[in-house]
Parts: C-alpha cells; structure tokens; sequence
C-alpha cells in the first residue's frame, strides 16, 4: 500500500464519527486511501518544547514507520500533522523525507475531487463562517484558500470573511500545548472568533484543536452558532442531511 | 521537571488568578487591554484617517522595508562606524558606542555630572539599556514628561503597560482622585480637565528648568546623522530645545542607511498604530549661530550639547553568534506585536516583562535576565500562532524566538509538567493520549 488516511491523535481519541466521515469521503474518491491502526504520532505537540536533536530521533522514527509501510502519499484531516509533516520534517529530514503530504481540504479541493463529488445544498441561501487555523495559514505550503474553494464552489452555501480571516486570522488559544496548560487564553480569544462572525449562521474549521476549544467556548457561552468540523459539514451534505444541524 | 519549574508553573497560574479577580491592578489593566488591543485591530482596516488603511500602507511598503532593514543588519558595523563619523564630524553631537548596557549606563552617569534630576521622554530603550534601573540605584529623580508615563508616575504603577500609551488604562475618574490626593487639587473628571492641569503646572517647569534631558530616538540616519523624534504632545520638542544638555541613549538597531529611510519607519510608526505625530524633529546637532560675522557658537537658544549614547549590548552578538533571537534585529519598534498577540490579548500585563507587553517584552527579559525570568514572565502562554509574524510590518518572527526559548526552557528543567507528560509519552509511547 502507498496511500495513508493520517487522522491524527487527537481526532482519533476525541472524534470517532468524524473520522469515519473523513475516511467515506477520502476513500469515495480515491479508494486506495488506506488507514492503518495505531500509527505514530506526528509529534506536534512536542515540536515546542523538544531539543532538536531528540525531536529529529522522532521524526526519524515517523519516517521509518512511512518507510516500512511504503507509504508515498498521505491525507491528514489534522490542521497539525500537516503543519508538522510539511514545515519541519523537511527541515529535519531533507530528501529523505519523500512522502506526499495532503491536508483534507488541499485534497477536496482538487478540480476532478469537487468534480466528483458534486456538492449541492437543497435548503435556501446558508451563510458560514471558516476559521482560519493558525496551523494550516502558517504552514511552508499555507492552506487559505483550498475552503474558500470548497465553499464557493456548492450552490446556496454563501461564505463569510470573518472580521479577521487569512493570515491575519485570531488564534484560538489551543495552539503550543497551552490548551493542555492555560485554557484561559481561549477563554477570551475563543470567544473573540465567534464575535467577528457577522453573519454567518455556522463556524467550520478543519482544525481539531480549534474545534476542541472553540465548541467548549460555544458550550460555556451558551452560543447559538454552531461549530462544524469540515469532514462532518461535507458528508451531511452528500447525504442530503441539514449540515448545520 | 525540577522543583523550580513546577515552582514557575505554579506562579504563571497564580497571575492568572489574579487577572480573573475583580478590581486587581492586572483585572483593571486585562479589561482595558481586551478594548484597546481589539480596537487597535479594527483599525487597520479602516480609512478615516487616509485615503488608503494603515494594512494597505505596511503592504505597500512591506517589502522595501524588509530590504532596508537586512541591508543594515548585514552592514551592521558599516553603518554605525558612518553614523557616528557623520554625527561628530559634521553635527557637533558627542558620540559614544556602548558595547554593553554597563558602559552605556556608565557613560551616561558621567555625563549626567552633578544633576539629580533627569528629565525625560517616553523611552522603551531606556529601559531596555538599563538606565531607569541605573538611575533608581543612584537616586536620580526622574522626571516623565509624556503624560501617560507622567500618569503612571502618579500612580506608582509598578507592572508593565502598553508602551504607545503607558498611562490610558487609568480611568478619568481614578486620575481626578489620584491627583487631588497628591497635589490637593480638584479636578472634573475630563480628560481636557486634566491635561489643562498639567498644562498650566509642568509645561512652565519642561520651559524653564531642565537642565539635563533624556530621550531615545525613533530612528537615526546613517548617511547623515540625523536623530529623528516623533510626538504629539511637545513635551519631546522642549526637551531637546529648552535644555542645556540633550542625551539620545539608544541601541545600534535604531539606525537606517538614509535619511528617506528614517522618515518611511517614522510614517510607519504613526500609520500602522493609526495615529499621526504633530511634531516630527529631526536633530542634526545642538542649537548654534554663525550671526556674529560668520562665527559658529554652539548654544543659542536650544540645546548647548547633543550627546548620542548608541549601544551595542546584544545586538552584534545576536548577529554574528547567530543567536536565536537576532531576527529581533530588524524591529521598528512600532509595537504592534504588542496586541497582535493572542496571548497578550488574553493575558494583559502578566505576560510581559518590565521591558514591555508580549513576546518582545519576555524576549528582552530572556536576553537580560535569563531563561527563568522569561518562564516566570509567560513564556508558555505563547501558543505560538505567529500572528506576530503575519502583522509586524517587517515580519519578525516572535512565535519562532519564543519557541526557542521554550526548548531551551524544557532543557533546563522549567517547562510545565502537564506538556512534559505529552512530550514523554509522544517520544516513548509515540501517542500523547494513550
């Protein structure tokens, strides 16, 4: 096998029925897409903390995983992993890392992948937010405008710039592990995100951090607005089901 | 994890607490911040000042700005040398080039003499050089004349505050209280109210009794030595006319190769924090006349000596030992990574240092004080999401140092146990969760 569905750890821990959607949809449209169990984790959340020279035995270790599985090309439905796998396994590594990394949503946005697809929605003119995620705007190969693709590409779903959109997107306050330690941070900039919505109906973000923290705020917050994970926004919408419901 | 590390980890929380209690210094500062940085934000996008937004003018002169910028720091030690030929040759100035903030606050106590008061202008610099501290220990009164440094003189605020308007987090009300308590004066509280009184009981003194003024500068011009000093307020024009003796203390970085140069970083400066300066010097040499048959006398009516304090201290170092933080070098200083941050955003005045807000207060903390200080001072609520990078006009990269320093951190034992569990179980079990 050549093709890897990457998860990530924190969607596989937390988002069961996510994961599940991304792998229907990845695998409707190449199905040799194939996920294996229990794979390595990328180390994003160590990337902050961790020496190089330890950080590099990881990234070795990743590598050599890839290697044994003859892994070529790998889609990753994790704002981080991608982040990870393209800024600085290539710093590491060099040629020697050769696998072909995808974010989801750079894969979705493929012309024949849309094509495809053939996304519609049924219902009136349904207005969305996306959330810029720190992890896939300040990656070596951003991913900005691949939603922007995806979106405007479905009849009747109008999408909305938030206040702050792009590169000049507000963090959520889940980034370097600070979830883990000082929730506060997204306390406030969390909240600010939803403020800076005007008038979209739902937030999507392709970011499982930024969803961990962002629904908690729209939980805490008593916030009508929904946060939508784009693997759960897509599949609702190839089943005919209200993706905002 | 060593014991000072939980000890570090245990006190960053702490500060959180008491951000989150009503009424605390850093409650009241946190509050503010949360407006002013989100109104700070929206202005860039918006067009009442100009034709164009303060975003649109970085974008346009984003690019040649960087440029400038790495043609001085690859030319460091160039154009310094032309700098500080052109300012004692042709401009009259005393010029000194401080290898460490220890000479350079040296220097400046010689030079100083026998005055007990300094009077001085807003100077993230002179913090950052030591000067305050050196000043403190020797029991030299220092005299704030920018209005919201002169406020958190009032006050005796202690913790940091936002350098652009050191003072706005104090309300009119809090002032009118605080000044009839010290000065016995009562005063409506209005900000006209307020500035009218200052008016009419400083400016005479700022007129008529600084013997020994201290500024930094906005930027200086290598091809001519020219000290360029923005402000509003005038408090910066009588300074450095209504003197006797003018002191420039700033680092080497503030220098930029030509004179259009300095005037593009001082546009900046104002644009790109939406505000204009009223009053923009540009400082050549102390006041002088040749009205009496062509003979050139030093003194007229502003300043008799112009005394240029460059510093070194960490800069050529930054350079050439290709230290972790030398993208630092590149700083306009226009403060915008200030509430650009998220966590600075979040956390007001607890993450910082005394030598400012945010990352490039906790940086300059690091650089100074050490690995701990930075730790204490936030170091681990940066989460890294390079907002910084994506709105500084020349794209210095404080996420990035900041990461640095967190390994470095992790490294000496101080790095929070709940990341230090992910980490041991991301390298042993190659899973952070199981």
């Amino acid at each position: 096998m050549s093709k890897l569905i990457y998860l990530g750890c924190l969607s596989t821990r937390l988002y069961d029925s996510t994961c599940k959607n991304a792998i229907k949809i990845i695998q409707f449209l190449d199905s040799e897409y194939q996920v294996i169990e229990d794979p390595p984790c990328c180390g994003s959340l160590a990337f902050n903390m961790t020496s190089d020279d330890v950080m590099k035995k990881h990234v070795e270790f990743v590598n050599d995983w890839f290697k044994a599985n003859k892994i070529t090309e790998l889609v990753t439905i994790c704002a981080g992993c991608y982040s990870y796998f393209t800024r600085y396994y290539k710093e590491f590594l060099d040629s020697e890392f050769t696998v072909k990394i995808q974010h989801f949503l750079q894969f979705l946005a493929e012309p024949e992948n849309l094509h495809k697809l053939n996304l519609k929605y049924s219902g009136n003119n349904l207005k969305v937010n996306y959330h810029d995620a720190c992890h896939l705007r300040n990656s070596s190969v951003p991913v900005i405008e691949e939603p922007r693709i995806i979106l405007n590409s479905i009849d009747n779903i109008e999408l909305i710039e938030s206040v702050y959109n792009k590169t000049k997107s507000i963090c959520c306050g889940a980034g370097g592990g600070v979830y883990s330690i000082f929730k506060e941070n997204s306390d406030y900039n969390a909240k600010t995100i939803f403020d800076n919505m005007k008038k979209g109906k739902a937030l999507l973000t392709a970011c499982p951090f930024c969803y961990t923290a962002l629904n908690r705020i729209r939980d805490e917050n008593n916030i009508k607005k929904p946060v939508i994970k784009f693997e759960d926004f897509i599949v609702k919408l190839i089943e005919g089901v209200d993706p905002i419901s | 994890m060593s014991d000072k590390g939980k000890e570090l980890y245990n006190k960053v929380k702490s500060k959180i607490d008491t951000t989150q209690k009503e009424g605390t210094l850093e409650n009241k500062f946190g509050m503010f911040w949360k407006l002013a940085s989100n109104m700070k934000f929206r202005q860039h996008e918006l067009r009442y000042l100009y034709e164009d937004s303060s975003r649109e003018f970085v974008e346009k002169y984003r690019d040649q700005l960087i440029a400038m910028k790495e043609e001085f720091i690859q030319n460091m030690d160039f154009y310094v040398e032309k700098c500080i030929k052109v300012m004692q040759e042709a401009n009259n100035m005393t010029v000194y080039l401080a290898k460490t903030n220890e000479e350079a606050q040296d220097i400046f106590m010689k030079e100083i003499g026998e005055t007990k008061v300094i009077y001085k202008s807003k100077s993230n610099e002179a913090k950052d050089i030591g000067i305050i501290d050196v000043l403190k220990k020797n029991n030299i009164k220092i005299k704030e004349t920018d209005l919201g440094d002169v406020l958190v003189q009032l006050f005796d605020y202690k913790l940091p505050s936002f350098g652009i308007g050191p003072g706005a987090h104090f309300t009119r009300e809090d002032i009118v209280a605080k000044i009839k308590e010290v000065h016995g004066v009562e005063l409506e509280p209005k900000a006209s109210a307020i500035v009218k009184f200052y008016r009419e009981t400083y400016r005479k003194e700022l007129l008529n009794d600084v013997k020994v003024s201290l500024t930094s500068a906005n930027v200086i011009s290598a091809e001519d030595g020219t000290i360029l000093l923005g402000e509003n307020e005038g408090n910066i024009s009588l300074l450095t006319r209504a003197t006797e003796k003018h002191i420039v203390v700033c680092g080497i970085t503030k220098i930029v190769p030509t004179i259009l140069d300095a005037v593009l970083v001082a546009k900046l400066q104002t644009r790109i924090n939406n505000v204009s300066f009223s009053y923009i010097s540009l400082i050549a040499g102390p006041s002088n006349t040749s009205d009496v048959q062509g003979e050139r006398v030093l003194g007229m009516y502003g300043a008799k000596e112009v005394v240029v304090i460059l510093v070194d201290d960490w800069r050529t170092k930054a350079l050439k030992k290709d230290k972790i933080y030398k993208d630092l070098l590149k700083c306009v200083g226009c403060r915008t990574c200030n509430y650009a941050c998220t966590a600075s955003r979040a956390f007001g005045n607890i993450f910082a240092s005394k030598y400012g807000l945010g990352a490039d207060g906790i940086i300059r903390d690091y650089i100074h004080n050490g690995i701990e200080a930075a730790v204490k001072d936030g170091l681990f609520l940066c989460t890294g999401c390079e907002n910084c990078r994506h709105w500084c006009p020349v794209s210095v990269n404080l996420g990035e140092i900041m990461k640095s320093i967190k390994k470095e951190a992790t490294k000496a034992g101080l790095c929070p146990p709940p990341l230090m569990e992910y980490q041991q179980k991301i390298l042993k079990e190659k899973n952070p969760f199981k």
